[in-house]
């Protein structure tokens, strides 16, 4: 920093500071030792470099910045750093005269270059400030329509009441009570969701979900294990995995110390009472506080630990009132929270380097419900990539462990039906039990491939059930494929830079490099077994969901996560409207999705101006809203009872298909981000063109990441380190697309990456 | 607006007095009405709060949703002499003409959308539709409430707290029990109500009062809050401040009230229906204590009368002890109460004071007639109705509620009184709304009272308790305001005990028929029909302690208001010395 100081204000200093500047790289690279920093720096070293010593003239003077761990899809430092835009709109920060300055920097006027070299110190611990929290950058995008920044008059003009009420509270100076009004605020509305019908309510002899977990608390609470899952297999035989049945059998063990007559065996069944629908409800709501409200929390503080306070509790608040999974717990009734809450448990502890824990917590998700499976192709490469991330010793250390965990927490979950009885059919029972692959490609209507194509092949007629199952297999494990590849190949990549590291860095405490990968895998591997595996159901949608949503939650609004992410979540409960509707919770569909988008501050029009996901969202949302006012108002066709459900899965299914294709771009463009395309001797994870063609339309978005931080800067916010956050990146008007024309060799990653700088874009 | 202007002007509480008698001058323009300009955080309260009633429409309803549904049918089908006399349910229409007016209005879209709603002879319909329809009604028409609120905002002298004093009250969790779960119109009514309290603070005391005798037309009432009115607009609109009367003003307003009055009772007093008209609106038939006693001083003085049976009962003392009031009142039937021990109470006695306590209020009123003196002489005047009145339901407690928490944003207050009427009004808010708790019986919505109050009382406190923390001064303050603390710490003991009394009560009950439930008595007096809580004709099984939970709520919020209600009429009438924590007691 004193280097700066001495540099000869405006015209000359221009290049030196370049070189001085580009001087300062390893020595910060020294003083900040996050591994994945330096070692995703490090491609692109060489071409600042270069463009430096080739003395590319542009008008807007470059200092080459320390990039402290951030996302290299980033425009380039030195463009960053001098043409911040002006604060925006997703930061609901006042800022500090510092940040201003930084903030006026955007201004290529002589008068403000000039403040800039005059007072560069000051500015440089500013712009190391803004740095620091802002760690997870996204790609500009550029809009001119998106700088809302202007109104900050008596209120400032913050996109979503959530942020709102947020800074609010700061201002206030009463942010100690945010994280606890967001849960309650949550908990009140899931009682209030809690006073509507359920499925199945007042429909005998078979009700619905309802009945079912309650008939599971039943049988878990007379019978002995050996039975829980022969017990009258037509009436709701227990189909879940064993941890499900041990909190049914908690919660029935409650109800039976309450009540009696609601769990007795047999003589409770379509029990209704107002006192018995309170107790299920509660243990929802009970469930949901124990597991997935702490995990929620927890994510808020690691993956999102190094934005800033208000944007980890806009995180946190984003996901809490996540309208899909409120409908189905709350109202529909079903116990997700619990598996959604285990899986984002096991990726908090990824993030944190403890694999093992993680991996004993996807366990148990999938020990409470299978379809956690939709996530286990993600998961298991990634902890595959990171064996091999750390090399042959560590990593096959690690393999053994991981091995050993995951399959002793199986046991365990499994053991009564293990030392019960040694016979294999019993203990097969439950697996029997839980994947039921005699029942048909779909039930019902389902916004997945299998069911929008039935409109046009009549696959059930066409195809013998088996060679279906085959078939969907194989389409699902291709959907799948490049989430897989793509965390393996950047785990093989960075082993070999792995070797160069010193002995401490791999300690594996470290999350990887690559975990950044880890939500878009998710993403990718959870929609394609939506999309194409067998025998999915509309409620299913929660699992792509949930990595969305994780995505969504604190990206800045003119992200591309962010207006996918509100998307999907919106035709997510849309195309789950027949259901609620024959549950009779249309006023809290509405309710619950009004409110959701009201506190994320989301609007179709707000999105990036003709953009393609504007044009796809204003399509979408028009055919949904015209497809309710012809439900309320037409009658189907007596030929054609089905008809409103299969329009609602004609439109929901291709956004579904649009997100999976966007999270596998997204997947490739970090993967390239963090691996770089300088040392690359392979090719990217293969593609078909057709994929790619889809995906272009949207390559011009920018793209939220989602990254951890390192000790290092957890340390230095936990130091009291004051950050700005500066909650997007967007190059500001014309200064910016200028300067990436005319820096095109130092930008060569973004050209190359296609990555949409700001010329791309306009 | 126009006090924005000018507002370092005041720096002393006499200046300020001064300045708000000719408060804010001229009325506002009418088309100041017409822009709105609500900001987005508003919006963002405005769809919380809707969202969260949507989410209310399936929630328990007690009969006051067939009253009003019954309403509905008798104003669309019958001519309109018949409304006052029609008997088919035995919800009768008892609210005033502009209500059933107003019901008129309400049944034409209700008989496009389900003509059953609206059949006179379909009693006790409850199919959605309707349900829909008449949640859907107090949504919109609390709308006036919300409109009048941000009124006040815009006109304010300190915004931000008259914001959160105005988004408080819309989202009061009275109006939330009370509306959006019990059902009633309260919102649409108190909206009304505030209209014309904004009225007067823009100094235009003619539109606050026609819209107060409009407001007595709807609901009646709001004859509690009538006294403060009518001194009000006599002195500060029909008197010059030297005291010479203002004919013109005096005639334009009584001309206008009245105007208000013929519209409202003209077609039935053509008719010659008005004895029968007030024989529905004023039944003297009740007693002392409604079923659940409202928490007013009558509660304390029969707990009082209990506590010295029991005394007498153990230790024979000679008392001369009522033998019919000894299975009195206890058992929380309707009927008339009849004290054991004590005098009994008659109508009159409750008359006279409630009439000594109000001169008491209205003669410092006439004396200073300022807004924010009215303001204050106005929620006395309602608590002392309430805290007196005969045979006064728990809902009126909205109405020391509600005006008590306009008045903390009366005027630019001292730092010391504002903290006077802070802490008066957490005190009566905490009682208040916990006293309304009984209203919601089923454990679902239970929770919801008990988590929405909470949040909310959280949400008033936290921002506004740090600007008016105030150092202790005096032994005799340390010693009230730990009191204070303590009594406000029992309400969650309270809370507790009600729910491990009703879990430990509902296990015996649950094989044979439930013992409890909530029934409506139509012919309240004053037309707050109220849940009440009886005995099944057959349920020999319940103790004599069944009431017990009620009692103790009842009695426990009775002494918070009570003790609030002194303290608020102690810093009424030392106003202009007041230096702050309550001082002069010594």
């Amino acid at each position: 920093m004193d280097e700066l100081s001495v540099l000869p204000p405006e015209g000359s200093w221009k290049r030196s500071a370049r070189v001085r500047t580009s001087s300062l790289n390893p020595r910060y690279a020294y003083t900040n030792p996050s591994p994945s920093s330096t070692r995703a720096e490090s491609p692109f070293r060489p071409n600042s470099l270069s463009s430096n010593t080739n003395g590319i003239q542009s008008d807007t003077p470059l200092i080459l910045a320390p990039t402290p761990q951030r996302h290299l899809i980033e425009s380039s430092a030195s463009q960053r750093w001098l043409n911040t835009p002006p604060m925006s709109a997703t930061s609901s920060r006042p800022s500090s005269p510092q940040a201003a300055f930084s903030q006026s920097s955007a201004y290529p006027t002589t008068r403000i270059r000039r403040r800039l070299s005059s007072n560069h110190t000051r500015s440089f611990s500013a712009l190391l400030a803004a740095e620091k929290s802002e760690q997870v950058p996204v790609l500009p995008s550029l809009r001119g329509g998106l700088h809302r920044v202007s109104g900050r008059g008596l209120e400032p003009e913050e996109t979503g009441g959530g942020r709102r009420w947020i800074r609010w509270m700061h201002k206030r100076g009463i942010k100690t009570w945010v994280v606890p009004g967001v849960i309650a605020g949550a908990a009140l509305l899931k009682f209030a969701i809690g006073l509507g019908s359920y499925s199945g309510q007042n429909t005998p002899p078979m009700f619905g979900d309802y009945e079912a977990q309650r008939h599971w608390m039943e049988l878990t609470i007379h019978l002995p294990m050996n039975q829980w899952y022969t017990y009258d297999l037509p009436y709701w035989g227990l189909d879940y995995p064993p941890l499900t049945a041990y909190i049914s059998w908690l919660c029935g063990i409650v109800a039976h110390f309450i009540n009696p007559s609601w769990v007795g065996l047999d003589n409770s069944r379509g029990i209704e009472t107002p006192e018995s629908k309170f107790f299920m409800r509660m243990t929802v709501i009970a469930c949901d506080a124990l597991v997935y409200v702490p995990a929620l929390v927890m994510f808020a503080h690691t993956w999102q630990g190094s934005r800033s306070k208000r944007t980890q509790e806009l995180s946190l608040l984003t996901l809490i009132l996540q309208p899909a999974l409120l409908l189905v717990d709350c109202g529909h009734f079903q116990y997700n929270s619990v598996m959604l809450g285990f899986t984002i448990l096991a990726l908090n502890f990824f993030a944190k380097g403890q694999d093992l824990i993680g991996a004993a917590f996807f366990v148990l998700s999938l020990g409470f419900k299978q379809m956690a499976l939709y996530y286990a192709p993600a998961f298991g490469s990634y902890l595959l990539a990171k064996c091999l991330y750390l090399g042959p010793t560590k990593g096959g250390q690690l393999f053994v462990r991981l091995a050993l965990v995951t399959a002793s927490t199986f046991l365990l979950l499994f053991l009564p039906w293990l030392s019960t009885s040694a016979s294999l059919s019993t203990i097969m029972q439950p697996v029997t039990r839980i994947f039921p692959f005699a029942r048909g490609l779909f039930e019902d209507k389902v916004s997945n491939f299998w069911c929008a194509s039935n409109v046009i092949f009549k696959w059930k007629t066409w195809a013998s059930s088996a060679s279906l199952v085959k078939t969907s297999t194989a389409l699902t494990a291709l959907g799948f494929l490049p989430a897989v590849a793509g965390l393996l190949r950047s785990g093989i990549t960075h082993m070999t830079k792995s070797e160069l590291r010193d002995e401490k860095d791999s300690e594996g405490k470290q999350h990887t490099p690559f975990l950044p990968l880890l939500p878009y895998a998710l993403l990718t591997s959870s929609m394609s077994f939506f999309l194409f595996s067998f025998q999915v159901h509309e409620k299913t949608i929660l699992l792509p969901l949930l990595p969305v949503t994780l995505l969504l939650s604190g990206a800045p609004i003119d992200s591309a996560a962010y207006s996918w992410g509100a998307l999907v979540n919106n035709v997510a409960v849309f195309s789950m409207w027949p259901l609620l509707k024959r549950d009779g919770l249309g006023l809290q569909y509405i309710a619950t999705l009004l409110l959701w988008n009201r506190v994320i501050g989301y609007s179709p029009f707000k999105l990036p101006v003709k953009s393609f996901v504007q044009l796809l969202s204003m399509g979408v949302y028009a055919a949904a809203i015209l497809l309710h006012i012809l439900e309320s108002i037409v009658h189907p066709p007596a030929r054609y009872p089905d008809l409103f459900p299969v329009l609602n899965v004609l439109i929901s299914t291709p956004v579904f298909f649009l997100t999976w294709s966007w999270s596998i771009k997204c997947g490739m463009e970090v993967g390239w981000a963090l691996g770089g395309l300088g040392n690359q001797s392979h090719s990217p994870p293969v593609l078909d063109a057709k994929e790619v063609e889809d995906v272009g339309g949207v390559t011009a978005q920018g793209t939220g990441v989602l990254i951890p931080p390192s000790n290092t800067t957890l340390s230095y916010r936990q130091a009291g380190g004051r950050t700005v956050s500066l909650g997007r990146a967007q190059s500001s008007g014309g200064s910016s697309s200028k300067a990436t024309a005319s820096t095109s060799p130092a930008d060569l990653f973004e050209g190359s990456g296609s990555m949409g700088g700001g010329g791309e874009a306009d | 607006m126009d006090e924005d202007a000018a507002p370092s002007l005041r720096k002393s509480p006499s200046v300020a007095s001064l300045r708000s008698v000719g408060s804010a001058g001229a009325p506002v323009p009418a088309s100041a009405w017409l822009s709105w300009d609500i900001l987005p955080s508003e919006w963002d309260i405005l769809c919380l709060s809707t969202a969260l009633k949507f989410l209310l429409f399936p929630a328990y309803r007690s009969t006051d949703f067939e009253v009003h549904r019954n309403w509905l049918a008798i104003t669309h089908t019958l001519p309109i002499s018949k409304w006052y006399y029609d008997t088919t349910s035995e919800w009768t229409l008892d609210y005033p003409p502009f209500f059933a007016y107003f019901e008129k209005l309400l049944s034409i879209p209700a008989f496009l959308i389900d003509p059953q709603i609206v059949d006179l002879n379909n009693l006790n319909y409850d199919a959605w539709s309707v349900i829909a329809y008449q949640r859907t009604t107090v949504i919109l028409t609390e709308l006036v409430l919300g409109a009048v609120l941000l009124k006040f905002i815009r006109g304010s002298i300190e915004p931000s707290i008259q914001r959160i004093v105005s988004a408080s009250i819309f989202l009061h969790p009275g109006f939330l029990i009370v509306d959006h779960i019990h059902f009633q119109y309260n919102g649409f009514m108190y909206g009304i109500l505030l209209w014309s309290i904004l009225m007067a603070r823009n100094g235009n005391k003619l539109a606050s009062g026609i819209l107060f005798a409009i407001l007595l037309n709807f609901k009646h009432i709001y004859m509690y809050l009538a006294p403060a009115y009518f001194v009000y607009l006599l002195r500060a609109f029909c008197f010059s401040p030297t005291g010479h009367i203002h004919i013109k003003n005096f005639l334009s307003l009584a001309n206008s009230v009245i105007a208000v009055f013929v519209v409202s009772l003209g077609p039935f007093a053509l008719m010659g229906q008005i004895p029968q008209l007030l024989s529905r609106l004023f039944p003297f038939t009740r007693g002392l204590n409604h079923a659940y006693w409202a928490p007013n001083f009558w509660a304390l003085v029969t707990a009082a009368d209990r506590v010295l049976l029991k005394y007498a009962q153990m230790t024979g003392a000679e008392f001369a002890i009522n033998e019919s009031g000894v299975a009195s009142s206890s058992r929380g039937l309707v009927g008339d109460t009849v004290f054991a021990v004590l005098p009994n109470v008659k109508p009159a006695h409750t008359f006279v004071i409630t009439v000594v306590f109000q001169l008491v209020w209205l003669v410092k009123l006439w004396r200073n007639p300022t807004y924010k003196s009215f303001l204050t002489a106005l929620t006395l005047s309602g608590w002392t109705s309430f805290l007196f009145g005969w045979h006064v339901h728990e809902k009126a407690v909205l109405l020391v509620l509600i005006p008590l928490r306009q008045v903390g944003s009366a005027s630019r207050l001292l730092a010391a009184e504002r903290q006077a009427y802070f802490r008066t009004f957490l005190l009566a808010s905490v009682a208040g709304v916990f006293s309304l708790f009984p209203l919601i019986f089923n454990p679902t919505e239970s929770i919801i009272k008990v988590v929405y109050s909470t949040i909310w009382i959280a949400a008033v406190y936290i921002p506004l308790s740090r600007r008016v923390y105030e150092y202790p001064k005096s032994v005799i303050y340390v010693i009230m305001d730990a009191l204070e603390k303590v009594y406000l710490a029992g309400f969650p003991l309270l809370l507790l005990f009600v729910t491990a009394f009703r879990l430990f009560q509902q296990q015996p009950s649950v094989s044979g028929a439930s013992t409890a439930r909530g029934m409506c008595v139509a012919t309240d007096p004053l037309n707050l029909s109220c849940t009440e809580v009886q005995h099944e004709t057959n349920a020999t099984a319940v103790s004599a302690m069944e009431f017990l939970p009620l009692m103790a709520t009842s009695i426990y919020c009775a002494v918070g208001l009570v003790w609030s209600f002194l303290r608020l009429g102690f810093i009424y009438l030392h106003e202009e010395t007041y230096q702050g924590q309550l001082t002069e007691i010594k």
